[in-house]
This record gives structure tokens, C-alpha cells and sequence, in this order.
């Protein structure tokens, strides 16, 4: 049965790739649902042990709620091409992201549509086992 | 001629001597292991280059630990499985921005890369800058002698084309995939090149106070030709330990 084939081929992806974390579980974050953040970059935080892109979002009521969006190793980051000058304060941008299950305005970017629209990944491990529904916050 | 053609030719002009003066000794020269390296299907964020070997080593045993310890590493696993589910995952020693130490960098979760020197081999693991130092054809020191650390004291020698290394002195509190063990593990390494550009590490863990019988496993690097090294410091590390041991994210009030 192809289908079951390749149901396992998933199930041992994630298995190897869960302990292929350098620095913490992303446990934290909602793997049941994604939110896409509309907003402006007050900060493109390009450090270890993770990058941040710091985010206001304006409301359907107008006020603005700012998020943290936690990006992976800069490292990672590097490695499948991104580089530190992509992102400056002030860029309109896209942001498809795993939000905390604690509530708190803090989300792990899956995706990022720069200001000149194209499209980034960030190399997350496992990040198949986030499911994408892209509500929009 | 140029400048830089001129330290070529040093350079060139210094490995022939030094393969001369192995071949004079009646020695084959050192496989040349000197490089970036990645792990097969494990090393995050990078794209296999080059030609892989296709073999791969056997997947991992679980370690042989004697009955009072497997409960211990069992129930711990048990642990982070249910706080995972939770989401609320337990803190590790990297989430403070710990290294791995041995034998866990050389999972190789970032790039390796691979140093040999006169009298001394080595290894620097990308994620938080992790340093090893093989120190070839010398005698381990005896517990006594050396201070307990994160990689431990390692000496090297080749045996033919394989590197046998020898490690002892890692502290208690530097887990490998969870598994405890005592001041008086020793971690044995055979690494050798199955093809010009494929590296296998045998490692075979010791410890006769907490597992039964030795524990090997064999990693398989592959090498990264065009590669260099990035840095990696722990500038702005958000992540924590709360006081139940959880790993917690500081949402920081200064960015908004």
C-alpha cells in the first residue's frame, strides 16, 4: 500500500529529525494552527542562539499588538539563504507563524513574504508537524 | 610571481616534507580527514553536496545500562515525552546555552570541522563554537590527574588509516541523549574514511559502574567542500529555566 508507505516515511522523518535541535524544544509553540501576522518591523534581530523579527500589527479596531516572531539559528538561517540585510525596521511584511500556547504575543516564523514579496522558509526542523491554517491575525 | 602563489608553493613544498619525513620513518602519511563535514540526513539547514556513500552504519542500540540506571533513563524519557505533549518541554543544558560536550557534538546537529596539526587533531562544532583537542601520540592521563570537563581529555594515535582516540574526564552533568553515567566513562573513537570524502566514527562508550557491557554506535560524516565554518555566539539567549526546570520564553517588554 503506497499510501501507508509513505505515512511511514513520515513518521521516521519526524522521529530522526525531533532530537536535531541545537539549542530547545519548540514544544511551546501551537502545532495545531498557524496565524499570518500583517504588520511592521520594528526590529530584524540577527543573533544566536535564535534570530527575532519584532512586529506591530494594526487590529480591525485600529489599535496595533506587537509581536515577537522567534526565527531559527541564524546559522540555519545562512545556510538556505537568507541573509541579515533582508529584513530592516519599517519593511511591510508577511509572517506565517506557530504561535505560544501560553498566549503570549510571541510566534515561531514558518515563512516570511519580504517587503519586495518574495518568499523566505525558515529551515525549522520538523516543520511538517506544524499544521498550516493561516488564519489571519 | 605572486604573492599568493609563492605561500602555494611553501604549503606544497611543506606537505611533501612532511610526507617524506612520514615515508622515511616507514609510516604511510595520515588520511587527510582535514575539513568541513557534515552528518548524513542529520545535519540541520544544509544541502548534501558531493558524492555521498550511499552505505549507511547500522542505526543506534539502546545503551546497555544496568537495571537500576535504565529505570532512571526510562523514566526520564517518560518525563519529556508527557511535558512535550504538555507544551511545556522540560529545560536542557542547551537551553542555557550549553554545549553539548562529548560524545554529543559529535552528532554533528551544525557542521564539524576537522583540524590536523603537528601533534594534535581538532574538532570545532558550529553551534555554540564547541572545541575538542586530540593530542596524538601521548598516554592518557589517569582520572587523578585531569579536572572534569565538557569534551574531556582525549588523546589520538593512527592505527593504519583509522584514528583511535581515547576519551576520559567528561562531567556528570554532560548527558548524551539522556543516558547517565559516572566519573569513570571512557569514550573510545575509531574514525576512519570508508571513501575519499565519507567518515566514519565508531564510538564505543565504557562504564563500568552504570552499563552492562560497552555501547557502540557509529556516526557517518559526509564531507562539505565549499563550507566554511559560521560563527555562533549566544548574544540574546530569550530562552530559560523556570523554577520547576521548565524551558520558558522571556517575552521582552523593551521590544515593543
Amino acid at each position: 500500500m503506497p499510501r501507508c508507505t509513505g505515512m511511514w516515511a513520515v513518521a521516521i522523518v519526524l522521529a530522526v529529525s525531533a532530537p536535531a535541535l541545537a539549542h530547545h524544544s519548540f514544544a511551546v509553540y501551537d502545532h495545531t494552527r498557524t496565524i499570518t501576522l500583517r504588520g511592521t518591523v520594528t526590529k530584524f534581530q540577527w543573533t544566536n542562539p535564535h534570530g527575532f523579527i519584532e512586529l506591530d500589527v494594526a487590529q480591525n479596531d485600529g489599535k496595533v499588538t506587537h509581536f515577537t516572531v522567534e526565527l531559527t539559528s541564524i546559522n540555519m538561517m545562512q545556510r538556505v539563504g537568507w541573509r541579515s540585510n533582508m529584513i530592516k525596521a519599517g519593511d511591510q511584511i508577511q509572517v506565517v507563524a506557530a504561535p505560544l500556547l501560553s498566549g503570549e504575543p510571541v510566534a515561531l516564523g514558518l515563512e516570511v513574504v519580504l517587503a519586495d514579496g518574495k518568499t523566505m522558509s525558515l529551515p525549522v526542523p520538523a516543520v511538517g508537524s506544524f499544521k498550516r491554517t493561516e488564519t489571519q491575525e | 610571481m605572486r604573492a599568493g602563489e609563492g605561500g602555494s608553493l611553501l604549503a606544497a613544498a611543506a606537505g611533501l616534507l612532511i610526507v617524506a619525513s612520514q615515508a622515511m620513518a616507514g609510516q604511510a602519511p595520515a588520511p587527510d580527514i582535514t575539513g568541513s563535514w557534515m552528518r548524513q540526513g542529520f545535519t540541520v539547514g544544509v544541502r548534501p553536496g558531493g558524492q555521498a556513500n550511499q552505505s549507511a552504519p547500522p542505526p543506534a542500540p539502546p545503551p546497555p545500562l544496568k537495571p537500576a540506571y535504565v529505570k532512571q533513563w526510562q523514566d526520564r524519557l517518560q518525563a519529556i515525552r508527557e511535558a512535550d505533549a504538555k507544551g511545556q518541554p522540560l529545560a536542557t543544558n542547551a537551553v542555557g546555552c550549553l554545549p553539548d560536550g562529548m560524545p554529543g557534538m559529535m552528532t554533528a546537529v551544525f557542521p564539524l570541522e576537522i583540524l590536523q596539526s603537528r601533534g594534535q587533531i581538532t574538532i570545532i562544532e558550529e553551534a555554540y563554537t564547541q572545541v575538542r583537542r586530540i593530542l596524538m601520540d601521548r598516554p592518557q592521563k589517569t582520572p587523578d590527574d585531569i579536572e572534569p570537563g565538557f569534551f574531556g581529555h582525549s588523546v589520538g594515535r593512527w592505527e593504519g588509516d583509522t584514528l583511535v582516540v581515547d576519551t576520559i574526564g567528561v562531567k556528570e552533568n554532560v548527558r548524551y541523549q539522556n543516558v547517565p553515567h559516572s566519573k569513570d566513562m571512557r569514550i573510545g573513537e575509531r574514525m576512519r574514511l570508508v571513501a575519499p570524502d565519507t567518515l566514519w566514527n565508531e564510538i564505543t562508550i565504557t562504564d563500568p559502574e552504570m552499563l552492562e557491557k560497552p555501547w557502540t554506535f557509529t556516526f557517518a560524516y559526509q564531507r562539505m567542500k565549499d563550507y566554511t565554518l559560521l560563527e555562533y555566539i549566544c548574544e540574546d539567549n530569550r530562552e530559560y529555566s523556570d523554577d520547576q526546570g521548565r524551558q520558558k520564553i522571556r517575552v521582552d517588554p523593551a521590544q515593543r
